[in-house]
Formats: C-alpha cells, sequence, structure tokens
C-alpha cells in the first residue's frame, strides 16, 4: 500500500461533513495563502521599495542641494540642509541619520548626536553608479544605508549616505502582515462556518437517511421519520395499510396496467404521499419518505400474506409435501405429513419422496421431470406409513419454484376412511350377493352331502345286514364320497374367497377365474330358474390388476341382472329363449368380459342412468339399485370401462375392458 | 318282493348311490335326471313309488308330481326337499304328495317313508281310509290310518263333532304310524281345531311322524293343538 492509497482509504473513510469542511478550508487557506503571499510580496518589496526611493530621493536632493555647499565648503549650509531633510514631517522615524563625506571620504556633516561610527562608512559608491544600497549595524539597530553620488557636472564630488531605520520599516511591512493574516483568518472563519453550516445542512439528512435506512433495514419500521419536513404518519389513516385488498395506487407498479375500478377506493390525496417544495436534500427526504412508508405498506402485505399461506401451509388439514424435482427429494413438509405418515420431520426432509410410495410415485416425479406443465391429480394412490402400513390417498401436484429450484408441490389427501367405507360398500353388497346366493350354494352343497349320505348310509346298512359288498359297487361308492367331498370343499373355498375382504393391493387376475367362481356359486339355481349359461372363454388372457373377488361381486351383479332381465319377458317353465352368455378375451392391450343376456333389453333412457346409485327399475322393495353403481365402481377402480350395447326387445350386452396388467404392475386408465 | 322304484334326481352321483341303496333294499330301481324324463319313465314303468327331488331344471319335481298325480292319483309319491325347505314340502303336499324326506338323506327317514308307504298301498288296497272314535277314560281318542285327504274330511269332522260332545278333559287325535296328511286334509284338520278353540276341551295329537309334526308346526297347528309323542298312555290309559 503506497502512501497515496493510504490517503485515498483514509479519505474514504472520513465523513461527507469534514471531507466537505476540509475540502473548503484546503481551498479557502490555498487561496488565502496564494494571496497573501502574493500580495505580501507586491506590497513588502514595493513598501520597501517606495521607503528606499524616498531614501534616494532624499539623498538625491540633499547631493542637488548640497553640491554648491560642498563645493563653496559651507559646512553649517550643509548641515542646515541635511537635518532639515531628516527631520522633515514624518521622515524622522524613517530616517536614522543623514551624513555626506567627500571625494576623499571625509566626514563633510552628519545628523548624528555622537561619533558616527566607521563602520557606516563601509558602503562606497563605486564609481560610475549613481547610488548603492546596504545594510548596516548602528549600534544595536539595523539601517539600510543608502550612498547616493553629489555631482558637480561631471565630476563627483562626494557621496550622501542617507540611513533609513530597518525597524521602521519592519513594523510598516509588520503592520501589513498582521493586517492580511487578520484578514485571512477571518477568511478561513467564515469560510468554516459557512462550510459546516453548509455541510451539515446537506449531511444532517444523509446521515438521518443512513440511520433510518439501517433501521429499516433491521426491520424496525416504528420510528419517527421526521426528515425535514417534521411530520410523521399514523398508518391507521391509511386505507390501503390495514386493507390488503385495496390497492395503493399512488405507490402500486405493479397494476400499473390496471387502472383503479369503481369498485377500488381511491384517496383522491394520499396522506402520506407527498413531494414539498424545496431544495433537493427537502426532494430527497421526501422521496425517501415515500419509499419507506411504500417499503412498510408492502412489507406489511408480504408478511400479512406470508402468513396467511404459511398458516394455511402449516395449520392445514391435508399433508403437504415439496419435491424437488430434480433428485425427488422431499424439501419442505408440513406437520400434517408427520402426523399422517409417522415420521419425523426431520426424516422426511431429505427422503425420497418414492419411498412413501414405490409403486405410483414415480408416474408423478417423471409426469413433472419429462416437462409435463399444470397440476395434475392421481387417485386413490397407494402410501405407506412409517412402519410400512399402507393406505390410500389422493395426491394433487402442482409445479412451483422453491428457493429458485424447480419443485412440486404435492397435497395429499387421506382417503383411508373413504375407501375403508367403500370396501365396507362393497363387502355389504358382497354379503347381500351372497344372501342372494345362499339359497343356490345351500342346494349346491346339499348335493354332494347327500350323494355323500345315501352313499355311507348305503355302506353302514350293508355292515349292519351283515352283507356282502361286492367290490366294484365298495369302490364306487368310496370314490363317490371323495368326489363329493373335494366338491363340497370347492364350494366352500370358492364362498369364503368371495366373503373375505379385499386386500389393500391388487392382484393379478385371469378374468376367466372369477367367471367360473361365480358360475359355479349359481350355476345350478339359474338353471333351476332354466337359464342356461352359454361360456366362450379364451384361454391364455392378459392378467388384469383386480382383486379377484370383488370381480366376481361384478359378474355376479351382472348376471343376477340377465336373469332378472330374461325373468322379465320369458316365464321359467314357458320356453322361450333363455340364455345368459359370457365372453372373455384379448382386445389390443385390454381384455374384456361380456355378459349377453336374451331378456327384454333396456330403454335407451335408461342407459344413461343405469349406473346412478338408487336408480332402479325394479319394483319398489325390490332393488335398492346400488348394484351397477358398485359395479361401475368397482370397474373403475382398477381403470376399466363399461358399456352397454342394448336393443329394447333384443336383450342386452354389457361389455367391460380392463387394461392388461403391464411389467411394472402399474394399471392406469 | 321285487316292487319298482322311480328316483328323480338331477344329481348323477345321488342317483347311483339311491340304486345301490335302494337294491339292497330289495327294490328294483329305475332313474330319471329331470322331472321330464321321470314323467316318461314312469308312463313307461308305471312303478308305483316314486322318489323325486324338487329342484331340477327343465321340469322340476313339483311339476313332475302333478303329472304323476294326473296320470295315476295312487302312486305314492315320496318327494326329497332340501333340508327346512318346509314350503315346498307343504307345497307338494297340497298336492298330494304322501310323504316328504329331508336332505341329506337319513336312511331311518328313508326307511320309514318307504315303510309308510308300503303300509299305505296295503291299505289303499283294502280300504280308503278308516277313522276310528274311542271313548277312553279322560279323553276321546279318534283313531286315523291311511290318507287323511279331502275324502277323508267328512268323517273325520263327523267323529271329532262326536269327540267334543263326550264333554272329556281331552280329545286325542291319535295317528297310526302310516297315516299321511295331505294339503285338504290339513286344511280341514286347521278348520276343526280352530274352530274348537276356545271351548275349553284340550285336543291332542299323537303318533304324527317327525315329518308331519314340523308341518304342523310350521303352520301353526300346534295353537290349537298339543302335540304328543308316540305314547300318550297317562291320558289315554286306566
Amino acid at each position: 500500500m503506497t502512501f497515496k492509497e493510504r490517503m485515498a482509504a483514509r479519505f474514504t473513510r472520513i465523513g461527507l461533513r469534514e471531507k466537505l469542511l476540509f475540502s473548503m478550508l484546503a481551498a479557502v487557506l490555498f487561496i488565502s495563502v496564494a494571496i497573501a503571499l502574493v500580495s505580501r510580496w507586491i506590497l513588502v518589496s514595493s513598501l520597501t521599495n517606495e521607503l528606499e526611493m524616498r531614501g534616494f530621493a532624499i539623498a538625491h536632493s540633499v547631493a542637488e542641494r548640497g553640491g554648491s555647499y560642498i563645493l563653496d565648503n559651507d559646512i553649517p549650509k550643509l548641515l542646515v540642509l541635511i537635518f532639515d531633510e531628516a527631520r522633515l514631517r514624518q521622515r524622522k522615524d524613517l530616517v536614522a541619520y543623514i551624513f555626506i563625506e567627500d571625494q576623499s571620504g571625509n566626514i563633510l556633516a552628519h545628523t548624528l548626536t555622537h561619533k558616527l561610527p566607521d563602520n557606516l562608512r563601509a558602503n562606497t559608491l563605486p564609481p560610475g553608479r549613481p547610488d548603492a544600497i546596504k545594510l548596516m549595524e548602528l549600534g544595536n539597530q539595523e539601517v539600510y544605508d543608502l550612498a547616493a553620488a553629489i555631482n558637480e557636472g561631471l565630476y563627483r564630488i562626494g557621496t550622501v549616505h542617507v540611513g533609513l531605520n530597518k525597524r521602521h520599516i519592519d513594523t510598516l511591512v509588520g503592520k501589513l502582515r498582521v493586517a492580511f493574516l487578520g484578514f485571512i483568518s477571518a477568511v478561513v472563519i467564515i469560510t468554516v462556518i459557512l462550510s459546516s453550516w453548509l455541510s451539515k445542512y446537506i449531511t444532517k439528512p444523509v446521515s438521518d437517511l443512513t440511520r433510518l435506512s439501517d433501521e429499516i433495514s433491521r426491520g424496525n419500521f416504528d420510528i419517527p421519520l421526521k426528515l425535514g419536513s417534521g411530520e410523521d404518519w399514523d398508518s391507521a389513516e391509511c386505507p390501503a395499510f390495514s386493507n390488503t385488498d385495496l390497492p395503493c395506487w399512488h405507490f402500486d407498479q405493479s397494476r400499473s396496467g390496471q387502472t383503479p375500478a369503481e369498485t377500488h377506493r381511491k384517496c383522491a390525496d394520499c396522506a402520506f404521499y407527498r413531494k414539498h417544495q424545496g431544495d433537493e436534500v427537502v426532494q430527497l427526504g421526501d422521496s425517501f419518505r415515500n419509499m419507506v412508508w411504500s417499503i412498510k405498506l408492502y412489507r406489511r402485505r408480504l408478511r400479512e400474506s406470508e402468513e396467511k399461506y404459511r398458516s394455511l401451509f402449516d395449520s392445514g388439514p391435508d399433508p403437504i409435501f415439496v419435491v424437488d424435482c430434480a433428485s425427488g427429494t422431499i424439501r419442505d413438509a408440513n406437520p400434517r405429513t408427520t402426523e399422517l405418515y409417522g415420521y419425523p420431520r426431520e426424516d422426511l426432509l431429505g427422503m425420497p419422496f418414492l419411498d412413501l410410495g414405490p409403486e405410483h410415485n414415480p408416474a408423478c416425479l417423471d409426469f413433472f421431470t419429462e416437462g409435463g406443465g399444470g397440476c395434475v391429480y392421481y387417485p386413490k394412490r397407494l402410501h405407506y406409513k412409517n412402519g410400512g402400513e399402507p393406505f390410500f390417498v389422493n395426491m394433487h401436484a402442482c409445479p412451483i419454484s422453491y428457493r429458485g429450484k424447480q419443485a412440486i408441490i404435492i397435497a395429499v389427501t387421506d382417503i383411508t376412511e373413504l375407501i375403508e367405507k367403500d370396501a365396507q360398500l362393497i363387502q355389504a353388497a358382497k354379503m347381500k350377493s351372497l344372501g342372494e346366493m345362499s339359497a343356490g350354494v345351500a342346494h349346491e352343497i346339499n348335493q354332494p352331502l347327500n350323494a355323500i349320505k345315501v352313499g355311507s348310509e348305503f355302506l353302514s346298512m350293508m355292515r349292519e345286514e351283515d352283507l356282502e359288498i361286492p367290490k366294484e359297487h365298495f369302490e364306487e361308492v368310496v370314490n363317490e364320497i371323495s368326489t363329493q367331498v373335494d366338491r363340497a370343499a370347492e364350494i366352500i373355498d370358492t364362498l369364503r374367497s368371495f366373503g373375505r375382504k379385499s386386500d389393500l393391493m391388487e392382484e393379478s387376475v385371469d378374468l376367466n377365474q372369477p367367471v367360473r367362481a361365480v358360475l359355479s356359486m349359481v350355476r345350478r339355481q339359474f338353471e333351476l330358474d332354466n337359464i342356461r349359461f352359454e361360456l366362450r372363454l379364451a384361454e391364455g388372457l392378459s392378467p388384469v390388476r383386480a382383486h379377484s373377488n370383488r370381480l366376481q361381486q361384478v359378474i355376479f351383479n351382472l348376471v343376477t341382472n340377465a336373469r332378472d332381465a330374461i325373468n322379465d319377458v320369458s316365464h321359467a317353465d314357458g320356453g322361450g329363449d333363455r340364455r345368459i352368455i359370457i365372453r372373455t378375451g384379448n382386445d389390443e392391450s385390454k381384455v374384456f368380459i361380456e355378459v349377453e343376456d336374451t331378456g327384454g333389453g333396456i330403454d335407451e333412457k335408461d342407459q344413461q342412468k343405469i349406473f346412478e346409485p338408487f336408480f332402479t327399475t325394479k319394483e319398489a322393495g325390490q332393488g335398492m339399485g346400488l348394484g351397477l353403481a358398485i359395479t361401475y365402481g368397482i370397474i373403475k377402480d382398477y381403470g376399466g370401462e363399461i358399456r352397454i350395447d342394448s336393443t329394447k326387445g333384443q336383450g342386452t350386452v354389457f361389455r367391460m375392458e380392463f387394461p392388461a396388467a403391464t411389467a411394472q404392475g402399474e394399471s392406469k386408465a | 318282493m321285487n316292487d319298482k322304484v322311480l328316483v328323480i334326481d338331477d344329481e348323477r352321483p345321488t342317483l347311483k348311490m339311491f340304486t345301490l341303496l335302494l337294491s339292497a333294499y330289495g327294490y328294483e330301481v329305475l332313474t330319471a335326471e329331470n322331472g321330464r324324463e321321470g314323467v316318461e319313465t314312469f308312463q313307461r314303468e308305471a312303478p308305483e313309488l316314486v322318489l323325486t327331488d324338487i329342484k331340477m331344471p327343465v321340469m322340476d319335481g313339483i311339476e313332475a308330481l302333478k303329472a304323476i298325480k294326473k296320470l295315476n292319483p295312487a302312486t305314492e309319491v315320496i318327494v326329497i326337499t332340501g333340508h327346512g325347505d318346509m314350503d315346498l314340502a307343504i307345497q307338494a303336499l297340497n298336492l298330494d304328495a304322501t310323504d316328504f324326506i329331508n336332505k341329506p338323506l337319513k336312511r331311518e327317514a328313508l326307511e320309514k317313508a318307504l315303510t309308510r308307504a308300503r303300509e299305505r298301498m296295503t291299505i289303499a288296497r283294502n280300504a280308503e281310509w278308516q277313522v276310528v272314535l274311542e271313548e277312553k277314560n279322560r279323553a276321546a281318542v279318534i283313531g286315523v290310518r291311511g290318507n287323511v285327504s279331502a275324502m277323508t274330511m267328512p268323517r273325520l269332522t263327523e267323529a271329532f263333532e262326536q269327540a267334543v260332545a263326550m264333554n272329556k278333559e281331552a280329545v286325542l287325535i291319535e295317528f297310526e304310524k302310516n297315516a299321511s296328511i295331505n294339503g285338504a286334509g290339513i286344511t280341514g284338520l286347521t278348520g276343526l281345531l280352530s274352530d274348537n278353540a276356545g271351548s275349553g276341551t284340550r285336543i291332542f295329537l299323537a303318533g304324527l311322524s317327525s315329518n308331519f309334526r314340523s308341518v304342523f308346526e310350521t303352520l301353526g297347528i300346534t295353537r290349537y293343538a298339543e302335540l304328543f309323542d308316540q305314547e300318550t298312555a297317562d291320558l289315554t290309559g286306566g
């Protein structure tokens, strides 16, 4: 660091006021000193010159007038002359002495009261020069000795020496100097006063502004803003301050594209936004004050809005996650998430969002990382609590920018209860179906039991009667008993699996399986009703992600509806075409089931309403009208679709299509 | 004895077992897998005894019963019903089925039903029916044999009125083991008993096979009369 830099650094550190003061002082001093020096040099030298000139003038006038006296050798006259000259008015202060010497250096006359000291004669006048000056000592004072030649014609006849009192000259010069110094001091003092006032005038507002700005930066807005104008606000006076919905039209550049509508109140004269008449400092103060007011206003609004949304985030009833787009980790999570998922907050932060729902979450994240825009809604996603307990949620995801990064805000609704209710409803429907089936099932189970019973009664009778049982009869009976037990057990298994509550997770289902299961339970019952089934089941169906027993419920609903439709148009004993045709098959990436009946068909107007809950075409008390609504719900759950193809009087085809299960087991509509 | 019996059931395994069992009892067994086949076989073979399941496709047991009774009203038709399916049993009785057996079939019940049927056939050959009125110490006893049907009702009504007129503590209607009551008989009996209700005379029904007891309980006849087990010695004796 050179000296220059150090100085520069020091200069930047000192205050504006000092800078102003010092620079003004420096300027004034420099100018004063320069003026003083110049004028002193001019004045002092000209004064000295003037005095010397006077000295020389005296010397020359003595030389002029004394020449004749010297020639006449009239010493008294000469003496009178020099005394006259020396004592004339104020010359006595200036002239210390006058003496005249002739060519040979003899003193002809002098005005001193004592003997002329020899040293005064040292100022000899070289020939050819009219005069000379030399500083001499006279006793204890200094004198300028001026010598002037006394000429007569061309010849020099003597020399006049005039001693000028140096102290007198110095006194005059001193007076001059004092006058100058006084003047400069006065100028400096005036300058200091002026500059300090000026600098105070400029720097006080600036340092006030600085202080205020510092306070404001620290967030302290409750400081009086007395910036010269001497007035402060009462924020209660501003309608826009307490009402966040009211834009402040005086400041609001963000609404520059709008004009205040009639509905908005607009203050004709803003109580706060002011511009005074005045110089730049006043202007600066006003601007600053307005700026602070604006900051105060919008900061308050921002805080209110921030508090509002933060409280929404924190106290919202649903869990909300902020998930980083790039890494897929959770950046922020509200308190409800910890309650629902059972993880402490610090565990959640930084946890990959996939961990919460490995099956269903990737689709959501992929949607955004592949550049999907807007919000997406994912119903019925499976998530896991801490500890692996699964539950269902609806996810609502929107892209946001979170701390300068691309993120997704994901709101989650716990729909476990809903799903539970749904499951209960389906369960209740299944129970109802079980009730409807019970007669048929009882019959179905009774048949093998009856055969077993008869066979065993035969065996026990033969034993009691001690009769020989022919070997082939015995074998026949035993085999039959075994077969019938298996048959009964199978029916019971089917019933069990039908009645069981489904798991949360779907399984891979071959659509033929639920069809066969339902038929094993109801086929005989239908046949007793003289309704024949025609099965056209394709082999090698793609599996579908679903719950087998819910699909059984669907098929049961459809075949019982088919039976009712058939019974509406023909009678069990009356013959007629009484068939239910069930087809399954693959159709590109879909797997379908069709249930066709030879009933009376469905009215065009009813086809729209048939899946609505509580819509029934049956007599009051005959049907709840929930069967098809539940059927529809179940099919939709598996991403399937159901369509009706029906002509009045021509029978009905219900066609269900399900997406074939893909490799990841993700089935999405 | 080599009686023909026709078994109608849609279950082939059951038919197989029946064939073995009934053959062991010494019957000649004919089988049919549904009502229509059964009626055809009946026409062809004319068996005196028919066992039929009720619930069958194509033509159910009730229809087959009607058709068989139309062809020969004297045929003993025993219907096989699912357990607790009393409505169907009563419906069958109303159509003059002579008896019913519950599924799963118990040998005892089958044997009893077969025995009763044979006895009824024997009675039917000798006399259509028999109602006998006896006066005992504390009760009037009406003995009933064979079939209680529309034809029997006037005689039973007469006997009942006489029994009530005796002013005994109780009237006991005693059914023989082989007795069978059809729908008309049940209706008539119910009428008699309900008319008598409140007259103060206690009425007992005795000797009913368990089948008919359950039918009576189902129909609520037991409100007017008390059911007795086989021997009601305390009332009838002495």
